[in-house]
């Protein structure tokens, strides 16, 4: 049985896209009588086997070694596609994660949606979500996840565009995709020329190849750039960053994960193509500078958000920009702690922040306050949340940090004053975040706020459980995916000495501000001038899409019309004028087709019957011959 | 055997045209005609031998000797697909013409006719045989346009005629051309294929046959006749349109431009690439820019027939056979789209992208078309497990090795393909219905029928490639001299 | 909606208040709307006898339960009832709760006044301490949040009051089908006289909410309170469900920084008065789940009626239920408006009149943004294709 189990694991994101297949008796209106919630239930049975399935595989996989199963896709002339999955503890440890954050999000969502008539079609696009995000933890070729990555810009799309018929919803779907498709398409580039280049695409293959390989260095750095490109849009980096914002018009439980394991899935491709984009110490040093300005930018966009999703989805960005250093940093390891810690915990920040909405009705953290004692699963949720990702509590961020800095890895003081700037600030809108939602009097819409349902509280509570016990994992982590174990430095420098306390220190010091600064008053601005100035300045993420609007929109729309009209009015008059002119008399090129075109046609009609009748005429005797000896 | 896939459809227009019409039976002789000719392929497809490379199934008969006309049919794994993606849809577009069509012998009879030139044209291994199957299939087309179609029918069909018997003119002038330079009897296509001429000579027939090539399928500059016939034309004939007939341009392109003037083509290869990627974008600015969906879709199919020249001009190993797979890929997604944008416009009146709003609706709207409008522009746009990524994917990997920039010009083409249908989609589905849509009729499932069927195909092929692949690989290869 | 012009807007004020001075309703009156008012309300009825009834279950049984799994089986736990409860084979009880939770959170009125007196908490103390008795993890759960329970009991006591509510209603709107098809009810003003009716009689029914636990009572709202039906369920539930509601997330942005939910709740124009009946059936519109429940019940007069309104006949069936039950709706709020204006509206006296006409127009600013115009004027299209 297990041996059955393991020889087919590559069986386990199949699991939900069935799940997903089986919704849409209901999703397509056909089943119209009765509710669509067995679609849900069906889904979530489909999570459950999917997370059962890869437990025990979980389970069997300690003990061996990393196992690839190759699947040839297609064999075309001398090219040979081919579809690989991998079998280790870190891809399953990834799928872990996926099926179980997925399971816990879909219990939720049946609270959260539970007054919503389109849940199949929900669940079915969860169920396809997952799918490809469990794909592509198991994943062990580029073009296979390629494939997923753009699965997931589909599935983001019809997530976000659910409520299909808000506005802000009819350009938040669509932005999304698009800026994602910015990246995918980079990508794709990256993809088509590694595959001229390299040997063959499956991550093990290109490792070795990175090895052997003797690249022009252009070429290795133009290569590198279009494939951080991809993860660029996935993890919501600059300059591909906003779409993430818009992207919280959608359902919080699609949020949920959409903050946590997709963004990552996005840095997990990334980490798994590490040798190949720090290939060129350009992509590398491009990985560094994008992941910096992310952390940095985001970092203060977000403390001025007055969304509640906002606020947190901004964060996302940030930590994400965190894992793009690391990975600049060729610190792999590290990247999957960061990504693995921040998942946990920004899902449960996420989960708390949707019951917060489905209780008050509300978004606007300046119209809270008051629910902690009313509420106490979501606020202790949000509390551990936070907690996870400060580094200030002895959660899973704090280790992660420690570990970064503990003298193993090759780090510097610009890094660490940058892990610092994310902390603080990240303590500055957390700690904001947790007094005016949960702390201070009641206001008018979070007057009366009884907790969530069980749907929504027992997955919070369960989160709450897991992101308090994996604190241990970053202090276990055995650095699986470091090719050779980082050497614990012999002699401490100075940094490693100071960099625990210091990160300790950033993270209460942010946390005093962010308890102390003075929060935002319901629907008020604050006359000074100046502060209004930097407060809409990081509240509307740096003016970046009015920049996008005039660059690339304006260029492309421009464009558009330009050649549109030129068409019209230049290419179609100067081709029919060249080619025809000297033919045909142009009128015959004017609407009516009275006179002269009837003679055309009859013309032309008389002509082809002239020469099928010559041809024919006299040759009967041959085709009648023909038909007679096939017979 | 081959004969059958011309001769049925042209003996059943015949017949529709002949007998008297008594209700709905020119339909379904017409649909019965598709459905047997659609066996016959069939049958052939399970006694064709793909590893094969060269004709088979060969009908050669002298036919008129003193201008060295034979009829002479042949089928290889470039022709195949076609003829089998001709039958196929055919019967869609037979099935998705509205029951209570106008003076439905003649229009059934035209379809027929259409259909079996089409297939004669695939099937034809004589040069002069291909051209008469090639102009044949005009004149029932221009009747489809002129009587069925749109408002401005009238031009747009006599802008289509004067385009398109242009083109025959030119690849007739070429063929001639051909002939008297190798001072051969006939137009024998293996026989001239056979000849090695120098590279001026090749240059000089070259040429007029390009620009007729490019006229048909079409090639910026020469595409502007193909939104006027797409927009006027009515569903299925778009349909046929853009799943057949461009491709008896890139069909003609690799048979003969590639097939008979390779050193030529070879020397002009790296300017055809600019090109292609020059007709790739351009077309997919155009489409952004307009209001009327099936412009944008029309516009879209200049952008993806840039890609078949992009492969063909590459003439590398795998391009040829992306080519081919591209003009599948192409035939399918197009038709499928041209299907919806016709649902749409059949039970709303409009294609007007700034009226259409919000018809995801689910009781009054269109959902089901919607959705399946959001499956075709993402199989349009290239997203993997439809058919559209791996035919694209195979055709860029095929040439970045030779033409690297024209390729990633080609790219941002695709990335624009999402643009421009993206906005349409958002614009007509999403959002609140429009007040004036709120007694729109439903689409029974019936009606759906043939979009379904190309919609499990378009994710058919898009997961199992090498179903489609298979038939043309040794034969795109053996397309190049040398191999 | 078609913008209204100030001045023109008062105009239409003057004109809705003539028409309701001389005893008409605010919705027109037309065969077809009677009909559909009607058969409506018919099914309406059914429906929220079973919500009263499951509103009414979850408050007497399932409070304090942390786990009520089974809180729409009324009782009921047996395998049918689970496969039917799988299936989806049910009412959406999901709907009630709705409206209750958006009567909790806009508040107003005795009921809401009352969960906040020491009374109400030393009640609900003693049944919580009662309750969770042999729990200690409970009880130290309530001793960290000590106003999480007190919360839920407080939602507790709406779903009762609602439960109580809606039994009321129920009743009267059954009672007027019968009446309808005993030819009693012949035109749209009867039909607002007889709801006004079966308010009035039922104005002064006492709100309470009683719980047992272990043999022992707890008057979680007594009798003593003093709350009543109409004033402090019945204007609350129409200010809250009819007028202000919540915003849907299928049309409305949530986003804060887009600023599209008002700050102030008595700006809220997302009730069913104001609700826009074509995105029905979509996502993210709550009331979706009333219309469907309703398509079981309804009367077959008004079906047939359905089937040849619009071109899809019933494949439409849901929007064109929210249609009718908007329509239905106003002739609810038409008697509201009446049975709590300060005088009788038909009074001659001028100083009453004057009384009347300030509260009326109060009340006909807020009505008149909503759908009644549009209603209105589409009723007038159809006699209008009918008299040609």
């Amino acid at each position: 049985m297990t041996d059955f189990l393991l020889e087919n694991f590559w069986i386990i994101p199949i699991y939900s896209l069935i799940g997903a297949l089986i919704t849409l008796p209901w999703s397509l209106g056909i089943v119209r009588q009765t509710g669509p919630r067995p679609a849900a239930y069906i889904n979530i049975l489909m999570t459950i086997v999917g997370f059962i399935h890869s437990s025990i595989i979980f389970n069997l996989i300690w003990s061996r070694p990393a196992q690839q199963l190759v699947f040839h896709w297609l064999q075309v002339a001398d090219l040979d596609l081919t579809l690989s999955f991998e079998l280790s503890p870190v891809s399953f440890g990834a799928l872990e994660v996926v099926a179980g954050i997925s399971l816990l999000v879909q219990i939720y969502a049946l609270g959260y949606m539970e007054k919503d008539w389109s849940l199949a079609r929900f669940f079915a696009l969860m169920g396809f979500f997952e799918a490809a995000l469990a794909g592509l933890a198991i994943s062990d070729g580029l073009l296979l996840s390629y494939c997923l990555l753009e699965a997931l810009t589909l599935s983001t799309y019809l997530l976000v565009g659910f409520w299909y018929a808000q506005p802000l919803v009819v350009t938040a779907a669509r932005d999304a995709f698009l800026t994602k498709r910015v990246g995918d398409i980079l990508l794709l580039m990256g993809i088509v020329a590694l595959s001229t280049y390299g040997e063959g695409l499956s991550f093990s293959q290109l490792d070795t190849w990175v090895e052997v390989n003797q690249l022009d260095s252009t070429v290795a750095a133009f290569l590198g750039l279009a494939l951080i490109a991809g993860p660029i849009g996935k993890c919501a980096q600059f300059p591909l960053n906003l779409w993430l914002d818009e992207a919280m018009e959608g359902p919080n439980p699609a949020g949920i994960m959409r903050n946590s394991i997709v963004v990552s899935a996005g840095a997990y491709v990334l980490i798994k193509l590490e040798p190949v984009t720090t290939l060129s110490p350009v992509s590398a040093y491009g990985l560094i500078i994008v992941g910096s300005i992310t952390a940095i930018g985001t970092s203060l966009m977000a403390i001025a958000q007055i969304d509640i999703k906002r606020a947190l989805s901004h964060s996302t960005s940030a930590y994400m920009g965190l894992v793009f250093i690391a990975v600049g940093l060729r610190q792999v390891d590290i990247a999957f702690l960061l990504l693995f810690s921040h998942a946990i915990a920004k899902a449960l920040l996420f989960m708390s922040a949707g019951s917060v909405i489905l209780t008050t009705n509300n978004q606007n953290v300046t119209e809270m306050g008051g629910l902690w004692s009313r509420m106490p699963a979501t606020s202790l949720s949000f509390l551990v949340g936070a907690a996870g990702l400060i580094a200030f509590s002895p959660l899973g961020m704090f280790w992660t940090y420690h570990r970064w800095f503990s003298g193993s890895w090759d780090v510097d003081w610009w890094l660490l004053l940058l892990v610092m700037f994310v902390n603080v600030f990240s303590a500055i809108n957390l700690t904001r975040l947790f007094r005016v939602i949960f702390l201070g009097p009641p206001k008018v819409k979070s007057r009366r706020a009884p907790e969530v349902p069980w749907q929504m509280s027992v997955p919070m509570v369960s989160l709450m459980m897991v992101t308090l016990i994996i604190a241990f994992a970053p202090i276990e982590w055995p650095l699986w995916l470091s090719p050779n174990r980082p050497l614990v430095l012999a002699q401490p420098e100075l940094i490693t000495q100071y960099a625990t306390p210091l990160l300790i220190v950033s993270g209460a010091l942010g946390c005093i501000i962010g308890s102390t600064i003075k929060v935002r008053k319901a629907w008020a601005r604050s006359s000074n001038l100046t502060l209004r100035f930097f407060q809409d300045l990081l509240a509307y993420d740096f003016y970046i899409d009015k920049l996008y609007e005039l660059t690339v929109i304006a260029a492309v729309s421009n464009l558009a019309k330009l050649t549109s009209w030129l068409d019209r009015y230049i290419v179609d008059g100067a081709v029919n004028f060249v080619s025809l002119a000297t033919i045909f008399s142009s009128n015959a090129l004017k609407y009516n087709t009275s006179g002269q075109s009837q003679f055309y046609i009859a013309t032309i009609v008389i002509a082809v019957g002239l020469l099928l009748w010559s041809m024919i005429n006299g040759h009967w005797s041959l085709v009648t011959n023909y038909w007679s000896s096939m017979m | 055997m081959l004969s059958a896939l011309i001769l049925i459809p042209c003996l059943s227009a015949a017949i529709i045209g002949l007998l008297p019409a008594k209700g709905n039976s020119p339909r379904n002789l017409a649909i019965a005609t598709a459905l047997s000719v659609l066996a016959v392929n069939l049958i052939l497809a399970f006694q064709f031998d793909f590893q094969h490379n060269g004709f088979q199934f060969v009908e050669d008969i002298a036919w008129i000797d003193w201008i060295g006309l034979n009829y002479h049919l042949g089928i290889d794994g470039l022709s195949f697909p076609l003829v089998l993606l001709n039958s196929f849809l055919t019967l869609i577009a037979i099935s998705s013409t509205n029951p209570q069509i106008q003076r439905p012998k003649l229009y059934y009879a035209m379809l027929l006719l259409l259909s079996g030139g089409a297939a004669g044209a695939f099937l034809a291994q004589d040069l002069l045989l291909f051209f008469l199957f090639y102009e044949l299939e005009i004149v029932p087309l221009y009747f489809l346009i002129a009587i069925w179609g749109g408002p401005k029918r009238g031009y747009a069909a006599m802008k289509f005629l004067l385009y398109t018997a242009l083109s025959g003119i030119l690849v007739l002038a070429s063929f001639l051309g051909l002939v008297w330079v190798t001072e051969a009897n006939n137009f024998d296509y293996l026989f001239l294929r056979s000849h090695h001429l120098p590279l001026a000579t090749q240059l000089l027939l070259l040429a007029p046959l390009l620009v007729g090539i490019f006229i048909k399928i079409p090639i910026f500059p020469f595409h502007t006749w193909l939104p006027d016939a797409h927009v006027q034309a009515s569903t299925p004939i778009s349909v046929l349109l853009a799943g057949v007939l461009l491709k008896l341009g890139t069909y003609a392109l690799l048979r003969f431009a590639v097939g008979l003037f390779f050193d030529g083509w070879l020397y002009l290869a790296p300017w055809l690439a600019i090109l292609a990627a020059i007709s790739a974008l351009y077309g997919a600015s155009c489409a952004i820019a307009q209001k009327d969906m099936k412009k944008v879709v029309a516009y879209s199919s200049v952008s993806h027939m840039g890609y078949i020249l992009l492969a063909a001009s590459a003439t590398t190993r795998l391009s040829m056979s992306a080519a081919i797979f591209q003009m599948v890929s192409h035939g399918l997604i197009s038709a499928f789209l041209f299907l919806l944008v016709g649902m749409v416009y059949k039970k709303t009146g409009s294609r007007d992208v700034d009226f259409l709003r919000g018809l995801l609706n689910p009781e009054k709207g269109l959902p089901v078309t919607g959705g399946m409008m959001i499956l075709g522009v993402m199989a349009s746009s290239g997203l993997p497990g439809m058919v559209g990524f791996i035919s694209e994917f195979l055709v860029f990997r095929g040439s970045f090795p030779i033409f690297p920039i024209p390729t990633l010009l080609c790219l941002v083409a695709t990335g624009l393909t999402a643009v421009y249908f993206l906005l349409v989609i958002n614009k007509v589905f999403f959002g609140r219905l429009t007040e004036g849509l709120a007694q729109i009729p439903p689409v029974k499932w019936k009606e759906h029928a043939p979009a379904f069927v190309l919609l499990l195909l378009i994710i058919a092929f898009g997961l199992k490639p090498d179903w489609v692949t298979h038939w043309s690989e040794v034969q795109a290869i053996a397309l190049l001299p040398g191999s | 909606m078609a913008r209204i012009s100030k001045s023109s807007k008062s105009l239409l004020v003057e004109e809705y208040i003539t028409r309701l001075e001389q005893g008409s309703a605010l919705l027109d009156d037309s065969p077809q709307n009677l009909i559909e008012v009607v058969g409506i309300l018919k099914s309406y009825g059914v429906v929220l006898d079973a919500y009263s009834v499951n509103l009414n279950y979850i408050a007497d049984t399932q409070f304090l339960k942390l786990f009520p799994f089974f809180k729409y089986f009324n009782g009921k736990v047996n395998a049918n009832t689970i496969a039917k409860f799988i299936a989806h084979d049910r009412l959406n009880y999901e709907y009630a709760e709705y409206c209750m939770k958006a009567m909790f959170w806009h508040g107003g009125g005795g009921v809401d006044a009352y969960l906040d007196t020491p009374e109400f908490a030393t009640e609900t103390e003693r049944l919580i301490k009662a309750y969770h008795r042999y729990n200690p993890l409970m009880l130290a759960l309530h001793k960290a949040f000590p106003d999480f329970m007190c919360e839920q009991m407080r939602q507790m006591a709406y779903y009762s009051a609602l439960g109580q509510f809606w039994r009321v209603m129920s009743d009267i709107f059954i009672n007027l089908s019968d009446s309808y098809e005993k030819g009693k009810v012949k035109s749209i003003p009867d039909v607002v006289q007889f709801v006004l009716d079966g308010l009035v009689a039922d104005a002064a029914l006492p709100i309470t909410y009683t719980v047992h636990l272990r043999g022992q009572e707890y008057n979680i709202i007594p009798k003593s309170a003093g709350l009543t039906f109409l004033m402090d369920t019945g204007v609350p539930y129409i200010e809250a469900i009819f007028f202000r509601g919540t915003p849907f997330a299928g049309t409305v942005s949530y986003n804060a920084q887009a600023y599209e939910i008002p700050y102030d709740l008595g700006m809220f124009n997302y009730g069913a008065l104001y609700a826009d009946p074509l995105p029905i059936g979509g996502a993210g519109i709550p009331p979706t789940l009333l219309m469907q429940d309703m398509r079981h019940f309804l009367p077959d007069y008004l079906r047939q009626l359905y089937q040849v309104k619009s071109v899809r006949g019933l494949g439409d069936l849901r929007v064109q239920i929210c249609e009718s039950f908007q329509k239905s709706m106003f002739c609810v709020t038409t008697a509201a408006v009446k049975g709590l204006a300060p005088h009788p509206l038909d009074t001659n006296d001028p100083e009453e009149k004057l009384a009347n006409r300030k509260y009326l127009t109060r009340w006909l600013n807020r009505i008149l943004e909503s759908q009644i115009i549009k209603v209105n004027n589409e009723t007038q299209d159809q006699s209008a294709l009918r008299v040609k």
